[in-house]
């Protein structure tokens, strides 16, 4: 008996050599298997990334031009005719329809929120019916040509983290902006010219800045940068030669600095040295490309007359849009214009006149002018600010002034050509022009449908940077047919 | 025990004998008329055939571990070789009697049947080599080799014929279910839907190399006429069509189709092989002609994955040029690129003026097929662009905007027939040379703004034309008066001038007069001078211009303040100091030619609040001095408010003064937008090494003020004497 029992207790015996193999074999068994099933373990990827460099499906748009209103022009004031407003104006703002939004620093000290009707007249226009206010005239003649969305969404309030979310999509955070995910995407059709350009206008009104992190190539190569003109008399600094200096004298000079840089970048590897390399190869090239596209003494006159006599004068909005009109022409993928101004806190009336003079007669300038030259269809052109306003005075409410707060909740936009559907108006907002009634598009609906329209399927233009795939529609954002011709 | 186990070998062993005669009897005997219930027990033959390759493979390992002297493991071995024949026996006649049916292709069959029946009798052979190879392991291990081999061999076409002889194949790509091309006009409903329906559910089993029940869906002749129970199809009858009737059979019932256990049809796609069978089973029926309103329509676009936005891709009736082509005339001043990734149509693009010749259009033959869209905006191209056009025939878009051409040669266009938009503007181009290019087919749009063509003309060829959109574009208003803009100056950023140096003014409209003053009055059309050309100031000098042009409205004014650089200032000092952050570098500030700006009062500008201004000038070589200009800044929210009073002392050193001049600026009288204001003082004329400036703040700021009682600042960027 106690030899049975030894020997049970003998063969139960787990020995650390017999348990290390056994292990072991087991370990090696499941590795085997990570091994011929690779992709299993390493986690769902999404659908492939898409080859950059060509559009994934025929694009309607083929490039941009994006007139942001820097500061937030008031919706109330522009594109949504809010009746009501006037009916009760002085009214207290209801809670039901406030529903507890929160409010910025500057107005939540107020105790009281009464609502201001427009002080400018409305009225409608074209086929399409819709509703412009005064203040646009031109814009309002063109209307049939024009895709309103109302109902725009956000989810910041204040300008920086507004702003960052429009055009990187997300509030924080050094992302790739719109234009750098262009150029990643699909490249620059001119490579005499950068793909990306910023150009920046002040109105008169109440500025807020704008800031390089808009622009950003964020985590992207450093080729996809916006390249800002400056507004002065020398559009990109430091293009020209120097004295004594001729194109050959820089040819040369860059063929030898070609080689140092590509010596060091065989030692070193830092993609950036071959950046800097093209950097250098496409200013040669600007050099050539950029003269005849910033001089403006040979404008015709129905042209200056077409965007405003503004136009001649560089640094202006109409000379922007001028200039955009010319870039995108010569194959720059994206423009992007900066209007600043439309801050309008206080002194609402004086400020929205002046900024609304700056820039109406330019942006259905602009449109026509593309049209006329049979570019309408390829170029798509976007026009609107980074949130709307309330529709409640901010400060006090006097007879000559009032002023509007920040409102995320609902704003207005429109784009032109491109590929979306003129004379349409997309989406409702409620009679208080509060909240949004039908058909919400998001920043990132926005942006999805942007993409779309090039040609790009937003969830497919990826960037993997610290183990994350990021696009710049984040995680979210649904193309909005209703805008698709 | 011996006897036992002596006698159970015996039985087998003839057993064996029996069955593998009647085998030998079988594979020469035609196999068709056999009994029923014989050929549902050949369907045990691929239950039963694990077992002979099984054991025959276990032949191997065994063979190495047996020990030539044990008995008992001899013993054993015996055993298994008989079974192992038996099991091969009994499987080879099961075979033979599941052979009989003509769904197998018959030289695989062959093949596998006599290899079979090889295995089955090698290892019959084998129970008495191994008896025999007692002390010959080598002929022991041939024998089981070769029967090894023969078995894989035959078992493999065993294989081929159940699942297809590619089944062994390594090949990478794995048969994906084939996809249903996207519905258009022209889509044929048996070629395109039909068939690949039958590809993806049926075709697996009943293919050219095999034909269960003797039926071949390869072609549509063989699908008509079918298999061993008849033909598949009746043309036009759909009940009576035998591959309808089987799809239509209960699930469990043994001739449904598709086998239970396999994929089955969906519902969609019976419907549609059930109309297609009424619609006579036309191979020619294409998708246009069935009806909207009929349900196979609806079936169809149900089936037929509706197109995402995404697939409505264009279909060309041309293939992708050749990449290394597309690559080697790729350049910066000539780029080609294709519409999208997977499209074979290429746009090709012209930049940079300089470098363009027509000859770089020419070498775009090799990819002329794929060209769609030109871009040649914009470049030195004439007249003979033309001709090198002809060879674009799937030419649709051509952008000649801003190009050299006459229009003459217009008409050559006729020959690129798929030609839908043409842009002209900018170019000189005539009505009656466009008028030719009315007559192309695929014509959609024509821009013409700023050509020869008027705007009447356009009105004319848009109702010859009126499938055609004929663009003039963007005519001002005559009417239309637009203000201008207000001049502006060479150099904006600067003030002081040496003397000497001009004044420029400029205006961007080309054509456009200024007119100007320098006593302070706005000019407009009865005052003020014209500029001709740069002008000398002396002194302190504000400019006031408007711009005048025909067919405009005069500008706003717009002002410019100028200080010459006056008398010599050798060095300055401070005798009263400034607040501590408005010092700037010292006394050196009022003197140095360095303008302040209204924005930032911490750069160049000296700021008194405590203390007045006060600060003291010397000249070494004293020109006769008249007056002093003080430039001060002015910000009324800010505070700064021009000085209540200034004192100016002069004389041979610093303490033998006397008051040379005094004056008191005019208040501000409400808040205004911050600005820089000279300050001119008139002097007592004479020779003075040294003067003094004083300017006193304002005491108190004004009752409007909401800083009313406080003190005012003061700040001083330059001083200057003449």
């Amino acid at each position: 008996m106690k030899m049975e029992q030894q020997e049970k207790e003998f063969r139960l015996n787990v020995t650390r050599r017999h348990f290390l193999t056994k292990a072991g074999l087991g370990m090696g068994g499941a590795a085997l298997g990570g091994l011929l099933f690779k992709d299993q373990f390493i986690g769902a990827e999404s659908q492939a990334a898409m080859q950059l460099g060509v559009a994934q499906f025929a694009p309607k748009a083929k490039r941009i031009i994006y007139l942001f209103q820097n500061g937030a022009p008031s919706q109330l004031e522009t594109f949504d005719y809010k009746p009501l407003l006037n009916k009760m104006h002085g009214a207290e703002l209801p809670a039901s329809i406030r529903m507890g939004q929160r409010l910025t620093g500057m107005t939540s000290n107020q105790e009281k929120f009464p609502l201001v009707g427009s002080t400018f007249n409305f009225a409608q226009h074209g086929q399409s019916g819709a509703w412009v206010s005064e203040l646009f005239p031109h814009m309002a003649a063109i209307v049939d040509d024009l895709c309103f969305i109302k109902t725009m969404h956000t989810e910041a309030i204040n300008h920086d983290p507004a702003l960052t979310f429009f055009q990187t999509g997300a509030q924080q955070g050094n992302r790739p902006s719109m234009g750098a995910w262009m150029s990643y995407g699909l490249g620059s059709e001119n490579s005499n010219l950068p793909s990306y350009c910023v150009l920046l206008s002040r109105g008169r009104g109440n500025g807020q800045g704008v800031y390089s992190k808009l622009w950003t190539n964020g985590f992207l190569d450093s080729v996809h940068q916006g390249v800002v003109f400056s507004s002065g008399e020398d559009p990109v600094l430091y293009l020209n030669n120097p004295e004594g200096h001729d194109k050959q004298n820089r040819r040369d000079m860059l063929d030898m600095l070609a080689k140092f840089n590509a010596a060091s970048f065989e030692n070193i590897g830092d993609p950036e040295i071959k950046t800097r390399i093209q950097q250098y190869e496409m200013s040669y090239r600007m050099q050539s490309a950029v003269p005849e596209l910033t001089d403006f003494s040979k404008e015709s006159n129905s042209t200056i007359k077409l965007y405003g006599p503004d136009c001649l004068v560089p640094g202006t909005y109409a000379a922007n849009c001028l200039l955009a009109r010319k870039l995108s022409e010569s194959g720059v993928r994206f423009v992007q214009l900066y209007h600043q101004g439309w801050d309008t806190h206080g002194n609402l009336e004086g400020d929205m006149r002046m900024q609304a003079e700056d820039v109406d007669r330019a942006s259905a300038g602009l449109i026509k002018d593309l049209k006329q030259r049979g570019l309408l269809d390829e170029t798509l052109i976007i026009w609107g600010g980074e949130f709307g306003r309330t529709n409640y005075c901010q400060g006090a409410l006097t007879k000559d002034s009032y002023g509007r707060d920040h409102h995320p909740k609902c704003f207005s936009l429109w784009m032109a050509g491109g590929g979306t559907k003129p004379g349409t108006v997309y989406g409702e907002t409620d009679e208080f022009g509060y909240n949004i009634v039908k058909d919400p598009v998001s920043v990132h609906d926005f942006h999805a449908t942007v993409l779309h329209l090039m040609g790009i399927n937003h969830e497919q233009l990826t960037y993997k940077h610290l183990g994350r795939r990021y696009r710049l529609t984040d995680i979210a954002g649904e193309v909005v047919q209703g805008v698709i011709a | 025990m011996m006897k036992q186990n002596q006698l159970h070998v015996h039985i087998i062993g003839s057993l064996l004998m029996l069955l593998q005669a009647l085998m030998l009897v079988l594979c020469i005997v035609s196999l068709n008329d056999i009994p029923w219930w014989l050929k549902q027990l050949g369907h045990l033959h691929p239950v039963l055939l694990h077992l002979p390759i099984a054991f025959i493979f276990l032949l191997l390992p065994l063979s190495f571990i047996f020990k030539k002297d044990s008995d008992q493991e001899r013993l054993f071995i015996s055993y298994f070789l008989h079974y192992t024949a038996l099991f091969a026996t009994i499987t080879a006649l099961l075979g033979l009697l599941s052979a009989s049916s003509n769904e197998y292709d018959p030289d695989i069959l062959l093949k596998h049947k006599w290899l079979s029946i090889s295995t089955a009798l090698l290892s019959h052979l084998l129970i008495y080599i191994f008896q025999i190879s007692h002390r010959k392991r080598s002929l022991w291990i041939t024998a089981v080799s070769t029967t090894v081999t023969v078995m894989m061999v035959g078992s493999h076409f065993g294989g081929s014929l159940t699942h297809g002889e590619d089944y062994l194949n390594f090949d990478k790509e794995e048969k994906n279910t084939k996809a249903f091309m996207p519905l258009s006009d022209s889509t044929l409903i048996y070629q395109d839907l039909v068939q690949t329906v039958l590809i993806n559910k049926c075709i697996e089993c009943h293919n050219e190399k095999k034909m269960k029940g003797g039926l071949n869906l390869n072609s549509y002749a063989s699908f008509q006429k079918g298999g061993k129970t008849g033909a598949a199809f009746a043309v036009g009858d759909p009940d009576q069509s035998l591959f309808i009737q089987r799809a239509l059979l209960n699930i469990d019932d043994n001739k449904h189709m598709p086998p239970k256990g396999k994929m089955q049809l969906t519902q969609e796609e019976l419907f549609l092989f059930k109309e297609w069978t009424k619609r006579n089973a036309d191979t020619l029926l294409q998708f246009h002609q069935i009806d909207l309103k009929d349900t196979l329509h609806a079936i169809l676009s149900k089936m037929v994955e509706v197109k995402s936005i995404e697939n409505t891709a264009k279909v060309y009736p041309f293939s992708k040029a050749v990449d290394d082509n597309i690559q080697s005339l790729n350049s910066p001043f000539r780029r080609i690129m294709p519409v999208d990734i997977n499209s074979p149509a290429l746009v090709v693009k012209f930049y940079l003026k300089e470098k363009f010749s027509l000859q770089l259009l020419e070498e775009c033959s090799p990819i002329a097929k794929q060209v769609i869209e030109i871009n040649l905006s914009s470049m030195p191209a004439d007249d003979a662009v033309f001709k090198h056009l002809s060879m674009f025939e799937n030419l649709e878009k051509l952008n000649l905007n801003g190009t050299m051409i006459s229009g003459k040669q217009l008409s050559s266009l006729k020959s690129n027939k798929h030609l839908s938009s043409i842009k002209l503007a900018n170019t000189a181009v005539r009505a009656n040379e466009i008028e030719t290019l009315g007559t192309l087919p695929s014509l959609q749009s024509v821009y013409l703004w700023n050509s020869q063509v008027t705007s009447d003309e356009i009105t004319l060829l848009q109702k010859k034309y009126s499938s055609i959109k004929w663009d003039i574009g963007y005519i001002p208003d005559e009417k239309e008066l637009l203000k201008l803009t207000p001049p502006s100056t060479a150099n904006a950023e600067k003030m002081i001038l040496d003397p000497g140096e001009l004044v420029q003014l400029k205006h961007p409209l080309p054509g456009a007069q200024i007119k100007y003053t320098t006593d302070g009055s706005v000019p407009d059309s009865s005052n003020g001078m014209i500029y001709t050309k740069p002008f000398n100031i002396s002194g302190l000098t504000q400019i006031n211009a408007i711009a005048v042009s025909d067919g405009w409205m005069s500008s706003n004014p717009s002002n410019f303040t100028y200080f010459l650089k006056g008398a010599k200032v050798d060095s300055a000092v401070l005798i009263h100091r400034p607040a501590d952050r408005y010092k700037s570098n010292g006394s050196v500030a009022l003197i140095d030619f360095n303008k302040g700006i209204t924005t930032n009062l911490n750069l160049n500008w000296l700021g008194f609040r405590d203390e007045t201004m006060k600060a003291g000038f010397y000249f070494s070589q004293p020109a006769v001095i008249k007056q002093a200009v003080l430039s001060i800044a002015d910000n009324t929210y800010s505070y700064v408010f021009p000085p209540e009073k200034i004192i100016i002392k002069g004389g041979s050193n610093k303490s033998n003064l006397k008051v040379i001049g005094s004056f008191s600026p005019i208040q501000p009288k409400a808040q205004r937008n911050a600005g820089i204001i000279p300050i001119t003082v008139q002097l007592i004329p004479g020779l003075y090494p040294f003067i003094e400036v004083e300017a006193i703040n304002l005491q108190r700021l004004p009752p409007w003020h909401p800083g009313k009682k406080e003190k005012g600042w003061v700040f001083v960027d330059e001083v200057f004497f003449y």
